[in-house]
């Protein structure tokens, strides 16, 4: 014991911390370019993936270069103008918000009527395995095409992300919540609510 | 030969020990996520309990458990960020579990408990086979309330429709966390009966 006194104590985790601190610098900044790329090119191919294109990893930076073209609200929200498979025109915007662990992501493609919902995609950081991760599976996903996010009025009423059986909003503006997971759904409807507001008059 | 098989039995660190049931509750509820989480911890405790058992006369014991912290969670933010950059697929299946395994109390009890009074090499070995007794128990439990809770395996869908459309339902209770404590607790029950 009598080896260990204080000043080799305060030296030992001093050292170690510097170390440890210049190794994940060194680590980040290393590899931060090929981060930020892997990034861009995964928010591309949901852009896509919204708009329904089925992507393959390879051709997301080609296709996305001859198909999307970023704008700008009057506000000064980004968009992107996207032309779908099937040659309509749509307007992908991204979405972010909060689940229950982390941030959540996604991006939501409108029909040029700025209502009907074309497809939307869906990301998470660290929403619960088998629970809230499934917001980013297909099964989820899909229930969002079609549904409006106006109601009859046209006023915006966003997409309602409701407990199966549980019905505030009419059925046009509302889709089933993923059972288990009610907080990271309510994120998801909380996030649309909020991003989509800003974009949407 | 005999005291490094203990995890896969006699002390096993969930079943005889009861470490580490908080990420096992949170990772059960398919059959996927338990074999990622199972993997990674078996790589950060053996890799974490070879560098510590490296560095085990240099550690000033009452600063240990912070030196252990740092360590394991360098070793993993280190990996996590590697494979970001150079298999993104694969972190983004994984970035959720990072803090789940910096936390994880069968890594830190393997640290103290072993990796601390035994050379590197064996302290890699231990590392490796607690996490594979721990990683044991969460695919068994994922296995029950993947088929009971969500009718898949691995994702694949195993009921027939007939039996659905005969009145089945999936037993949503399973896919909550209770349920996987409930689980843990009957297969701790078998085990010590």
């Amino acid at each position: 014991m009598s080896a260990f006194t204080n000043r080799y104590t305060f030296l030992y985790v001093t050292i170690l911390v510097l170390i440890i601190t210049v190794l994940l610098t060194g680590v980040y900044f290393g590899t931060k370019e090929r981060q930020d790329a892997n990034r861009t090119l995964e928010n591309a191919s949901q852009i896509l993936k919204a708009a329904g294109y089925g992507v393959d990893k390879t051709q997301v930076q080609q296709l996305f270069e001859e198909v999307a073209e970023i704008k700008k609200t009057e506000n000064g929200k980004e968009f992107y103008s996207v032309i779908t498979p099937k040659k309509q025109q749509s307007f992908v915007v991204p979405v972010s918000g909060k689940g229950l662990w982390g941030p959540i992501w996604g991006y939501v493609a409108l029909a040029d009527d700025w209502n009907t919902i074309i497809g939307v995609a869906f990301a998470h950081k660290s929403e619960t395995p088998g629970l809230g991760d499934k917001i980013t599976e297909e099964d989820f996903l899909k229930r969002f095409v079609g549904k409006k996010i106006k109601n009859e009025a046209g006023e915006f009423v966003s997409v309602s992300v409701e407990k199966i059986g549980q019905k505030t909003a009419s059925d046009i503006n509302r889709v089933d919540a993923v059972s288990g997971a009610t907080i990271t759904s309510k994120g998801v409807e909380e996030m649309l609510f909020n991003s989509l507001k800003e974009v949407v008059k | 030969m005999k005291k490094y098989l203990g995890p896969l039995n006699k002390e096993n660190p969930i079943l005889v020990q009861t470490l580490g049931v908080c990420s096992a509750l949170a990772v059960t509820a398919q059959m996927k996520p338990a074999v990622v989480m199972a993997l990674s911890v078996m790589v950060v405790c053996a890799c974490s309990n070879f560098i510590i058992s490296l560095i085990r006369n240099t550690i000033p014991p009452r600063v240990r458990i912070i030196v252990q912290l740092l360590v394991v969670s360098a070793l993993v933010i280190v990996v996590d960020q590697l494979l970001q950059a150079y298999l993104y697929d694969v972190s983004k299946m994984l970035s959720v579990f990072v803090g789940l395994i910096i936390t994880n109390c069968i890594i830190m009890g393997r640290l103290e408990a072993f990796a601390l009074s035994h050379k590197p090499i064996p302290s890699f070995i231990d590392g490796l086979l607690n996490g594979f007794g721990y990683g044991l128990v969460l695919v068994v439990v994922a296995f029950f309330r993947e088929i009971l809770g969500s009718g898949t395996l691995w994702g694949y869908p195993i009921f027939p429709d007939s039996l659905y459309a005969a009145g089945y339902l999936n037993n949503g209770l399973m896919i909550l966390p209770p349920m996987a404590l409930i689980l843990v607790g009957g297969i701790i029950w078998i085990v010590k009966r």
